[in-house]
Protein backbone atom coordinates (compact mmCIF):
# COMPACT_ATOMS: atom_id res chain seq x y z
CA UNK A 1 0.00 0.00 0.00
CA UNK A 2 3.23 2.23 0.69
CA UNK A 3 4.96 1.52 -2.20
CA UNK A 4 1.22 2.24 -4.34
CA UNK A 5 0.69 5.59 -2.46
CA UNK A 6 4.45 6.75 -3.32
CA UNK A 7 4.24 5.57 -7.11
CA UNK A 8 0.88 7.84 -6.95
CA UNK A 9 3.07 10.66 -5.60
CA UNK A 10 5.61 10.63 -8.06
CA UNK A 11 3.11 9.87 -10.95
CA UNK A 12 1.06 13.29 -9.68
CA UNK A 13 4.18 15.13 -9.01
CA UNK A 14 5.70 14.19 -12.56
CA UNK A 15 2.44 15.00 -14.14
CA UNK A 16 2.55 19.00 -12.63
CA UNK A 17 6.10 19.42 -14.19
CA UNK A 18 4.91 17.89 -17.65
CA UNK A 19 2.01 20.56 -16.91
CA UNK A 20 4.60 23.28 -16.35
CA UNK A 21 6.46 22.32 -19.25
CA UNK A 22 6.74 24.38 -23.07
CA UNK A 23 4.34 23.61 -25.56
CA UNK A 24 5.56 22.63 -29.06
CA UNK A 25 7.02 24.45 -31.85
CA UNK A 26 5.03 25.19 -35.22
CA UNK A 27 6.99 22.66 -37.27
CA UNK A 28 7.55 22.84 -41.61
CA UNK A 29 4.23 21.65 -42.98
CA UNK A 30 1.73 23.40 -40.43
CA UNK A 31 -0.46 26.18 -41.18
CA UNK A 32 0.59 29.43 -40.25
CA UNK A 33 -2.12 30.58 -37.18
CA UNK A 34 -3.75 33.53 -38.26
CA UNK A 35 -3.60 36.78 -36.09
CA UNK A 36 -4.04 40.54 -35.43
CA UNK A 37 -2.08 42.55 -33.49
CA UNK A 38 -1.43 46.32 -33.13
CA UNK A 39 1.50 47.77 -35.29
CA UNK A 40 4.14 49.81 -33.65
CA UNK A 41 3.68 53.09 -36.05
CA UNK A 42 -0.03 52.22 -35.51
CA UNK A 43 -2.79 50.69 -37.27
CA UNK A 44 -3.26 46.75 -36.80
CA UNK A 45 -0.92 44.07 -38.37
CA UNK A 46 -3.09 41.08 -39.85
CA UNK A 47 -1.52 37.91 -41.64
CA UNK A 48 -4.20 37.19 -43.42
CA UNK A 49 -3.71 40.35 -45.41
CA UNK A 50 -0.22 38.94 -46.66
CA UNK A 51 -2.16 35.83 -48.16
CA UNK A 52 -0.61 34.96 -51.38
CA UNK A 53 2.95 36.76 -50.73
CA UNK A 54 5.93 34.73 -49.39
CA UNK A 55 6.02 35.99 -45.86
CA UNK A 56 9.14 35.77 -43.50
CA UNK A 57 7.28 36.05 -39.64
CA UNK A 58 10.05 37.31 -37.30
CA UNK A 59 10.10 37.06 -33.60
CA UNK A 60 12.63 39.63 -32.08
CA UNK A 61 12.97 41.65 -29.14
CA UNK A 62 15.24 44.53 -28.50
CA UNK A 63 17.23 42.96 -25.84
CA UNK A 64 18.26 39.67 -28.23
CA UNK A 65 21.41 40.08 -29.27
CA UNK A 66 21.62 38.66 -32.78
CA UNK A 67 17.92 40.20 -33.71
CA UNK A 68 19.66 43.57 -33.55
CA UNK A 69 22.17 41.70 -36.53
CA UNK A 70 19.24 40.15 -38.21
CA UNK A 71 16.83 43.17 -38.58
CA UNK A 72 19.33 45.02 -41.02
CA UNK A 73 19.88 41.56 -42.90
CA UNK A 74 16.34 41.04 -43.43
CA UNK A 75 15.34 44.45 -44.53
CA UNK A 76 18.47 43.90 -47.24
CA UNK A 77 16.75 40.47 -48.48
CA UNK A 78 12.91 41.97 -48.20
CA UNK A 79 13.98 44.52 -50.98
CA UNK A 80 16.10 41.75 -53.40
CA UNK A 81 12.00 40.48 -54.16
CA UNK A 82 9.58 42.63 -55.51
CA UNK A 83 7.03 43.44 -52.46
CA UNK A 84 4.27 41.68 -54.21
CA UNK A 85 6.30 38.51 -54.02
CA UNK A 86 7.53 39.01 -50.81
CA UNK A 87 7.65 40.65 -47.70
CA UNK A 88 8.95 40.25 -43.64
CA UNK A 89 6.83 40.89 -40.61
CA UNK A 90 8.18 41.36 -37.32
CA UNK A 91 6.53 40.34 -34.02
CA UNK A 92 8.11 42.28 -31.45
CA UNK A 93 7.64 40.95 -27.62
CA UNK A 94 9.13 43.31 -25.91
CA UNK A 95 7.16 43.75 -22.03
CA UNK A 96 7.29 47.29 -22.68
CA UNK A 97 6.78 48.55 -26.37
CA UNK A 98 8.97 52.14 -25.80
CA UNK A 99 12.15 49.74 -25.54
CA UNK A 100 11.56 48.32 -29.16
CA UNK A 101 10.27 52.07 -30.51
CA UNK A 102 13.67 53.11 -29.25
CA UNK A 103 15.45 50.37 -31.29
CA UNK A 104 13.98 51.12 -34.11
CA UNK A 105 14.78 54.57 -34.02
CA UNK A 106 18.51 53.61 -33.80
CA UNK A 107 18.23 50.73 -36.48
CA UNK A 108 14.77 51.23 -38.50
CA UNK A 109 13.63 48.94 -40.88
CA UNK A 110 10.81 49.13 -44.05
CA UNK A 111 9.40 46.59 -42.94
CA UNK A 112 6.43 46.25 -40.24
CA UNK A 113 6.38 45.15 -36.79
CA UNK A 114 2.99 44.28 -34.65
CA UNK A 115 3.67 44.40 -31.08
CA UNK A 116 2.86 41.46 -28.66
CA UNK A 117 4.04 42.76 -24.84
CA UNK A 118 2.09 39.78 -23.35
CA UNK A 119 3.79 36.88 -25.72
CA UNK A 120 0.50 35.19 -26.68
CA UNK A 121 1.78 34.91 -30.42
CA UNK A 122 5.24 33.57 -29.70
CA UNK A 123 3.49 31.04 -27.28
CA UNK A 124 0.69 30.32 -30.33
CA UNK A 125 3.63 29.80 -32.76
CA UNK A 126 5.92 27.98 -30.28
CA UNK A 127 9.21 30.14 -30.17
CA UNK A 128 11.49 27.99 -28.82
CA UNK A 129 14.41 30.63 -28.93
CA UNK A 130 15.06 34.37 -29.69
CA UNK A 131 15.15 34.93 -32.41
CA UNK A 132 12.65 32.31 -34.04
CA UNK A 133 11.56 32.96 -37.68
CA UNK A 134 8.59 31.41 -39.97
CA UNK A 135 9.72 31.33 -43.78
CA UNK A 136 5.36 31.35 -44.80
CA UNK A 137 4.67 30.19 -48.73
CA UNK A 138 1.59 31.96 -50.54
CA UNK A 139 -1.17 29.36 -48.94
CA UNK A 140 0.06 30.63 -45.46
CA UNK A 141 2.15 27.15 -44.73
CA UNK A 142 5.21 27.18 -42.72
CA UNK A 143 8.04 25.94 -45.35
CA UNK A 144 10.78 26.43 -43.11
CA UNK A 145 11.58 27.61 -39.32
CA UNK A 146 14.80 29.56 -38.82
CA UNK A 147 15.71 29.40 -35.19
CA UNK A 148 18.50 31.35 -34.61
CA UNK A 149 20.00 34.25 -36.51
CA UNK A 150 23.56 34.07 -37.73
CA UNK A 151 25.30 36.05 -40.63
CA UNK A 152 25.65 32.56 -42.65
CA UNK A 153 21.95 31.75 -42.57
CA UNK A 154 20.50 34.62 -45.20
CA UNK A 155 22.18 32.92 -48.14
CA UNK A 156 20.37 29.76 -47.12
CA UNK A 157 17.34 31.85 -46.56
CA UNK A 158 17.68 33.76 -50.21
CA UNK A 159 17.81 30.36 -51.91
CA UNK A 160 14.50 29.07 -50.25
CA UNK A 161 12.48 32.45 -50.46
CA UNK A 162 13.28 32.03 -54.38
CA UNK A 163 11.57 28.83 -54.48
CA UNK A 164 8.66 29.92 -52.90
CA UNK A 165 8.71 33.31 -54.72
CA UNK A 166 8.50 30.94 -58.11
CA UNK A 167 5.81 28.71 -56.83
CA UNK A 168 2.20 29.73 -58.34
CA UNK A 169 -0.03 31.69 -55.98
CA UNK B 1 -3.75 14.38 6.71
CA UNK B 2 -0.21 16.23 7.21
CA UNK B 3 0.86 13.71 4.72
CA UNK B 4 -1.82 14.98 2.07
CA UNK B 5 -0.54 18.44 2.66
CA UNK B 6 2.83 17.06 2.03
CA UNK B 7 1.75 15.88 -1.33
CA UNK B 8 -0.29 18.71 -2.39
CA UNK B 9 2.77 21.48 -1.73
CA UNK B 10 4.84 18.63 -3.33
CA UNK B 11 2.39 18.61 -6.72
CA UNK B 12 2.13 22.91 -6.34
CA UNK B 13 5.98 23.15 -5.93
CA UNK B 14 6.59 20.87 -8.94
CA UNK B 15 3.57 23.31 -11.05
CA UNK B 16 6.59 26.11 -10.59
CA UNK B 17 9.23 24.22 -12.23
CA UNK B 18 7.96 26.25 -15.03
CA UNK B 19 10.19 27.47 -17.61
CA UNK B 20 11.01 31.06 -18.70
CA UNK B 21 9.86 31.25 -21.72
CA UNK B 22 12.53 32.15 -24.50
CA UNK B 23 10.49 35.74 -25.27
CA UNK B 24 10.71 36.09 -21.39
CA UNK B 25 14.44 36.33 -21.10
CA UNK B 26 14.63 40.24 -21.33
CA UNK B 27 15.95 40.45 -17.34
CA UNK B 28 17.97 37.65 -17.77
CA UNK B 29 20.11 39.39 -20.85
CA UNK B 30 21.16 42.21 -18.89
CA UNK B 31 24.71 42.83 -19.03
CA UNK B 32 25.01 42.24 -14.90
CA UNK B 33 22.75 39.08 -15.11
CA UNK B 34 25.74 37.24 -17.03
CA UNK B 35 27.11 34.88 -15.40
CA UNK B 36 30.57 36.86 -15.98
CA UNK B 37 29.88 40.33 -16.78
CA UNK B 38 33.33 41.10 -16.77
CA UNK B 39 35.22 38.50 -18.72
CA UNK B 40 38.86 39.61 -18.04
CA UNK B 41 38.47 39.76 -13.95
CA UNK B 42 36.31 36.39 -14.15
CA UNK B 43 39.45 35.27 -16.35
CA UNK B 44 41.58 36.44 -13.96
CA UNK B 45 39.72 34.85 -10.61
CA UNK B 46 39.35 31.57 -12.23
CA UNK B 47 43.04 31.07 -12.84
CA UNK B 48 44.46 32.23 -9.15
CA UNK B 49 41.38 29.73 -7.92
CA UNK B 50 42.53 27.05 -9.65
CA UNK B 51 46.05 27.98 -9.51
CA UNK B 52 45.29 28.15 -5.91
CA UNK B 53 43.31 24.56 -5.71
CA UNK B 54 46.08 23.02 -7.93
CA UNK B 55 43.13 21.34 -9.30
CA UNK B 56 41.55 21.36 -12.89
CA UNK B 57 38.81 23.89 -13.88
CA UNK B 58 34.77 22.97 -13.93
CA UNK B 59 33.67 26.23 -14.89
CA UNK B 60 30.75 27.58 -14.78
CA UNK B 61 27.38 25.67 -15.52
CA UNK B 62 24.12 26.94 -17.96
CA UNK B 63 21.56 28.91 -16.41
CA UNK B 64 22.04 32.94 -17.08
CA UNK B 65 22.05 34.80 -19.88
CA UNK B 66 19.62 35.62 -22.81
CA UNK B 67 19.44 32.21 -24.51
CA UNK B 68 19.15 33.79 -27.55
CA UNK B 69 20.54 31.58 -30.23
Amino acid sequence: MKRVRIAALTAAALTCAALAAPIGALEKGERAPEFSAPGIAGGTISLAAYRGKVVYLDFWASWCGPCAQALPALDQLRQEFPATDFQVVAVNVDREPKLAQAFLKKRPVGYPSALDPKGSLPAQFGVASMPTSFLIDRKGVVRHVQRGFRAGDVAPLREQIQELVAEAR
Amino acid sequence: MARWLAALALCAACLGCADVRPWERDALARADMAWDPDPLAAALAKHIHFSKEGSLDGGPGGGGGCGCN
